[in-house]
């Protein structure tokens, strides 16, 4: 455990168990910008020598992950006025218990793969696999609407684990590709949750329920 | 060269978001000539392009290009009939994000890197999200936030399993550009296991964006709200666009001599869609909705047919030009009965024989044809994939897919009935235009002509095309 990379990772994978925890937005943004700001710096350590472009992309991208886009999302809920409550469908507590299970699996699942930065960190694979599955869980298991966004960037965070730590081939064409579908997501999303607003007063997707079969 | 058939779109797309409103119009048929006559060009002499490494010409890309430019040209001929029998209000963003969709679209086609390809594909996501929020209604709006987010957690899947292909190239030592092509040519080298693990993340990012099932759930709902022009679209063209992904990324498969693997899984997510939309299609109440069920079903079909391989390959091409044709020609038709009836429901047409019978016309020959009855090119396609699985020996598959589709055809008709001989009491509110009819003739009648008479050049693209993934005769 005195690798540094395998502090930081065991970080993130705290940082999903809180996130499953949080009940209320405003930690929940706070938890995925320390996310954010950990996740874009691990590749520094796995790499020794990266060069200055490779330097500067994590920087931007610690900008965009870990302080943009929490305050742009932390910001439109002051803005908007909308519940704080993050309306589970799947309780707090048993969010924690899939949290934990999920590290476990994802550990076990892990030890089946050739990884190719391996030696850069034990957890690497497992955090990966974890963010990632942590981020699908609270698209699903979240019924408001910025919840689920949230998720999707947590989601995001666990491809950029992938993309910049197992792979040294075209790492900054993977970053580039993952900022401009954050951005344009976010963005889209965010125009999105506002007419959503106008139109339902609430972002609840429980209200976006009626075209079904 | 290359480059100018999604430059000029993209430019004239930004353009007309600045543009007065009854300028955009004329615009979007101005632009659609161009783009058909580049691509015609592109398809005689075949440039090279500026940027190798990213763009390229592949025979599927061609055929995806010609057919893109061919329907846009005619969609946006009926556009402008649409649009001035609708009440649409921002119709400069209307025409901007069809023309930036457009050019998004052909650039899916000539993407030869695996990277190009994403981005492409994210970006018609950006580009159709306003379409389908077209009418600003509640229900748009949910269609369009659930296409947003499913589509880009597809995307992002895509994202991980073109990531997890250049860890193939890793662990397998392979050097060199991350193109389709050159990784086709040296799949041999690459890992295994990554690319299996790509395709699978790939096969479920992309597919959701193709209508897959069980990712499918936005299609219906983003195909029923969109503007009829706008549900064209999505349907003939971009489902292809996602396909065209999974079908290079299969291709490395075949290369790799994975193809039991990647064929055995396309199969089954086929058979999946197949069965969702024979399942769907029977209790609908709505006509878009209908044939937003039967766009599943076909790239279902098309999904199928690749997986099997040999034969039904090339009847998956087959399938797929026609597809994009009838179908498109459907979707238009479909925007005149709701603009004649001024409703989306089933119950609310009925005798449209009587009431419009040259959209009936076109309503009907499109059932025919997307049901697959014998003039039209499904039937012929759909007749070769039968046949290729019967060869291949998957019995059991071959067994669903025929049940599947007698249950659809069966459902499709007895809405197809309603519509068409129903006693209503409707009064139409749309006289039909010659422009708001020949573009769907018009594309029936390509369908048609091409079941007769395939010119060779086609002939020998669609061959070039699939004898990558081994099929063929």
């Amino acid at each position: 455990m005195n690798n540094p990379v395998d502090i930081l990772l065991s970080l993130v994978l705290l940082s999903c168990l809180f996130s499953f925890g949080s009940s209320r937005l405003p930690g929940l943004i706070k938890v995925l910008a320390f996310q954010g700001v950990v996740v874009s710096i691990v590749p520094l350590f796995v790499d020794p020598h990266m060069t200055g472009g490779g330097i500067l992309f994590t920087m931007v991208t610690l900008t965009i992950r870990g302080i943009v886009i929490p305050l742009c999302i932390y910001l439109a809920i002051k803005k908007v006025a909308i519940h704080r409550e993050v309306e589970p469908i799947i309780g707090y507590h048993a969010s924690m218990l899939a949290g934990l299970l999920l590290i476990v699996g994802a550990t076990f699942v892990s030890h089946h793969f050739d990884v190719p930065a391996s030696r850069a960190g034990v957890l690497l694979l497992p955090t990966a696999i974890t963010v990632l599955v942590s981020g699908m869980f609270l698209l699903m298991a979240r019924r408001n609407a910025i919840a689920m966004v949230l998720g999707y960037i947590m989601m995001e965070n666990g491809i950029y684990l992938v993309g910049t730590t197992f792979s040294a081939h075209a790492r900054h064409i993977v970053e580039f590709g993952i900022l401009l579908d954050v951005l344009a997501g976010v963005m889209i999303m965010a125009i999105i949750l506002q007419n959503i607003r106008r139109t339902f007063d609430d972002v609840d997707t429980a209200l976006l329920r009626t075209l079904k079969e | 060269m290359l480059e100018l058939v999604f430059l000029v779109p993209f430019f004239a797309g930004i353009v007309a978001f600045f543009l007065p409103r009854n300028l955009g119009r004329p615009l979007l048929v101005i632009i659609g000539a161009i783009h058909l006559l580049l691509s015609v060009l592109i398809w005689v002499y075949r440039p090279n392009s500026m940027f190798p490494e990213y763009f390229g010409v592949s025979p599927e890309g061609l055929l995806s290009l010609l057919v893109i430019s061919l329907l846009f040209f005619l969609i946006s001929i009926y556009t402008t009939g649409y649009l001035k029998a609708s009440n649409i209000k921002s119709e400069h963003i209307f025409t901007g994000s069809m023309l930036l969709f457009l050019s998004t679209m052909t650039l899916v086609t000539l993407s030869d890197h695996i990277m190009v390809m994403w981005i492409a594909i994210e970006a018609t996501t950006l580009a159709s999200a306003p379409l389908i929020y077209t009418h600003r209604t509640a229900a748009s709006l949910e269609a369009t936030w659930k296409y947003v987010l499913i589509c880009s957690v597809g995307i992002a899947m895509a994202l991980l399993g073109s990531v997890l292909i250049t860890v193939s190239m890793d662990v397998g030592k392979v050097d060199g550009p991350v193109s389709f092509s050159a990784l086709t040519a040296v799949a041999k080298s690459l890992d295994p296991m990554w690319l299996k693990a790509g395709f699978v993340f790939i096969l479920v990012g992309y597919g959701t964006k193709m209508g897959l099932a069980p990712m499918h759930t936005w299609l219906p709902d983003a195909h029923s709200e969109a503007p009829s022009p706008a549900s064209a679209l999505l349907s003939g063209v971009l489902l292809n666009c996602a396909y065209l992904g999974i079908f290079k990324t299969n291709n490395i498969m075949v290369a790799a001599g994975l193809d039991d693997f990647s064929g055995t899984i396309l199969m089954v997510f086929g058979l999946i869609s197949i069965l969702a939309a024979a399942t769907f299609i029977l209790k609908q109440t709505e006509y878009k909705r209908m044939l937003a069920y039967s766009s599943i079903e076909n790239m279902g079909i098309i999904a199928f047919g690749t997986g099997v391989g040999g034969l039904a390959a090339y009847g998956a091409i087959i399938c797929l030009i026609h597809h994009s044709l009838i179908k498109s020609s459907l979707f238009l038709t479909s925007g005149n009965i709701l603009l004649g009836y001024g409703s989306r429901l089933i119950k609310g047409t009925g005798n449209l024989v009587n009431c419009m019978p040259r959209t009936f016309v076109a309503f009907f020959a499109g059932f025919a044809g997307i049901s697959g009855f014998p003039p039209f090119g499904i039937f012929i396609g759909e007749l070769f994939i039968i046949v290729g699985t019967f060869r291949a020996g998957h019995y059991v598959g071959v067994g669903i897919f025929i049940l599947s589709l007698c249950v659809i055809f069966a459902g499709f008709a007895n809405q197809m009935l309603k519509i068409s001989f129903d006693d209503t009491d409707a009064t139409i509110q749309l006289t039909e235009s010659a422009g708001m009819v020949w573009p769907q003739y018009t594309l029936l009648l390509t369908s048609l002509l091409l079941c007769f008479w395939v010119p060779d050049t086609l002939y020998r693209t669609i061959i070039h095309a699939v004898t990558s993934i081994g099929g063929g005769f």
